[in-house]
């Protein structure tokens, strides 16, 4: 792993199938000599290959509980999906105080951050004609850099609610509790890799304000016991729970939360590919914002929850119902700016003069006509089209394909035997 | 403004009429086409947009033909060829209360939506040619600046 992307190969574990190769959205993956290799360029950490693997090969590096105690004031920060990983009967403050009975000084929720912030995009929803794409999931933005890099002006110009609500957290440990930068560590609970690789790697940022994510699944277990045993009568004063902002962890919550018409919720990578198909083809123009999600149905269905994702879905819904209020804070907690303009990631032209680019193009389309059109994956990329193209730029060769193979073979044989007959007499009667 | 020795076709394929299960592919393969050939982000939207109403037209209101984009010295362009049902009159079809009053546009066998005055938006020029109960041909040029 770099510090680009979060998921990775157990090599031991890779069987060398490709299950993950066809899953991947972007063509990341390809398979040589019997184990995966994702090309960094295009992976956007949708964890769709992890989610495909039978053979629980592909991991996702997170951080272990143990790193907090770098710090000397450790704080948390839960994600709005986390709360569907329990059942409405335990109360969210009982998450909040088992969090600090594990180590974190200070625990602040997600949600608060995606209250800011569905204010903060209704007030540029006004000013704004659109179409306004959600920039939250970090997986969306990554796909649209790399494969619709014309849409990077409709994302909505702000930090992700994980970004908000760290530096909030963490300014105001240092300006208001007088701790030193390096004091203060922010730990986000994460559900998916794409959050987990914006800590080394945030999008539209100099530098993230998140110091570390523990994955939902390392932590559960050791926080469910500590629920579990947690006297009912406890109370905690300050804490108030931000019920609107958790809907943003299932499909459909953010978007509601805008109060506005011409909204989508659109969940799951292929939904979300097909969706910025049409919009970059110009066939939407009704609708203003877009929340995308590359997860199932929303958040909650990251790969690094424990619990089914509709589910979960289920228990968001059960917990927000009858909530009808934002927590009151100023949106001048916040700072929404990004430092940085989101800008392309788009894999390199096959060539960068037009005219050889043009020869190549050519010598694709031959080499695409070789090829028998199956699409099987044997050879380990995904189509026929992507091993030509691989072919074309050196990385792969025709025989990689099992069919080609077994017609040279097939020819070979026959050369061979042909000229096995074609011995003089003498030396076949000396073999005898 | 006819294909010469310069020229070079990247796409020709056949549109079925009423396929909309297929509607936006042969714009999907062009765009990635011609991200390989390095050609600038804007450009390819715009391509896309217009090829995509061209793609969509031949599905919904003609009897199917052919779409196809050619490269040429400075400019791209892409052709749809239909079997008909024509257009009775080209220059009302260019009118911009076409480009919205689809229903219109339709009964003159155009308009996936805005039409052609919407291409017309898009491309650096753009040809029609057509007769009723035959078919039509347009070019839509783009001008690779
Ligand atoms: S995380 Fe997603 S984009 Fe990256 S290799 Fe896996 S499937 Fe492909």
């Amino acid at each position: 792993m770099t510090d680009l992307h979060s998921v990775l190969l157990d090599e031991d574990k890779c069987e060398g199938c490709t299950n993950c190769v066809k899953n991947c959205p972007t063509d990341a993956i390809r398979v040589h000599q019997g184990q995966a290799i994702i090309k960094d360029e295009k992976c956007i950490d949708c964890g769709e290959c992890v989610r495909s693997c039978q053979h629980h090969a592909k991991q996702i590096s997170t951080d272990g509980l143990d790193k907090i105690g770098d710090y000397k004031h450790p704080i948390v920060l839960v994600a709005p999906s986390f709360y569907g990983q329990f059942t409405t009967d335990i109360d969210p403050v009982k998450i909040v105080i088992a969090f600090k009975q594990l180590g974190f000084e200070e625990v602040w929720d997600v949600a608060l951050g995606a209250e800011a912030l569905t204010r903060k995009t209704a007030q540029y929803l006004k000013d704004n004609e659109g179409p306004i794409i959600s920039s939250s999931c970090p997986t969306v933005v990554r796909l649209i850099k790399l494969l619709y890099p014309e849409l990077l002006d409709y994302l909505a110009p702000f930090k992700s609610p994980v970004q908000l609500v760290a530096q909030r957290a963490k300014e105001r440990a240092i300006k208001e509790k007088g701790f030193a930068e390096e004091e203060v560590g922010v730990f986000f609970i994460t559900p998916c890799p794409a959050k987990m690789t914006t800590v080394n790697n945030p999008l539209g940022l100099e530098k993230s304000y998140v110091d570390g994510a523990i994955a939902v699944d390392k932590i559960y277990r050791k926080l469910l016991k500590k629920v579990k045993n947690m006297d009912v009568s406890m109370d905690y004063e300050e804490y108030e729970t931000p019920y609107l902002g958790i809907s943003w962890g299932k499909r459909g919550g953010e978007a509601d939360l805008l109060s506005s018409e011409n909204t989508i919720s659109v969940t799951g990578i292929h939904n979300v590919t097909s969706i910025l198909d049409e919009l970059d083809r110009g066939d939407l123009p009704s609708i203003k914002y877009f929340e995308l999600v590359s997860c199932e149905p929303g958040c909650v269905g990251g790969v690094l929850n424990v619990k089914n994702p509709f589910v979960a879905q289920f228990n968001i819904e059960n917990l927000v119902e009858d909530h009808g209020k934002f927590i009151e804070q100023s949106l001048d907690d916040y700072d929404f700016e990004l430092d940085k303009e989101f800008t392309p990631n788009t894999v390199a032209p096959l060539d960068d003069d037009f005219a050889s680019a043009m020869a190549k193009l050519t010598e694709l389309e031959e080499e695409i006509d070789e090829l028998p059109g199956l699409d099987c994956a044997a050879c380990g990329a995904p189509d026929c089209r992507t091993l030509a193209e691989d072919i074309i730029n050196g990385l792969a060769n025709r025989t990689d394909c099992i069919f080609i193979l077994r017609q040279q073979l097939a020819e070979l044989t026959d050369e061979m035997s042909s000229l096995a007959h074609s011995l003089p007499p003498i030396i076949q009667d000396e073999g005898d | 403004m006819g294909s010469n020795a310069d020229s070079k076709e990247i796409i020709n394929a056949e549109v079925e009429a009423g396929d909309f299960s297929s509607g936006g592919e042969i714009s999907s393969k062009l765009k990635d086409l011609l991200r390989k050939l390095g050609t600038s982000s804007k450009l390819i939207r715009k391509i896309a947009i217009i090829t995509y109403e061209l793609e969509m037209n031949i599905i919904i209101h003609s009897e199917g033909g052919s779409l196809a984009a050619e490269v040429n010295p400075g400019r791209i362009d892409i052709i749809a060829r239909d079997e008909g049902p024509g257009i009775e009159d080209v220059d009302k079809a260019f009118k911009p209360g076409y480009s919205t009053a689809s229903e219109s546009v339709r009964e003159m066998g155009f308009g996936a939506g805005m039409g052609l005055c919407n291409i017309k938006n898009y491309a650096d020029n753009l040809e029609v040619e057509s007769e009723l109960g035959v078919g039509t041909t347009i070019r839509a040029s783009i001008d690779l600046k």
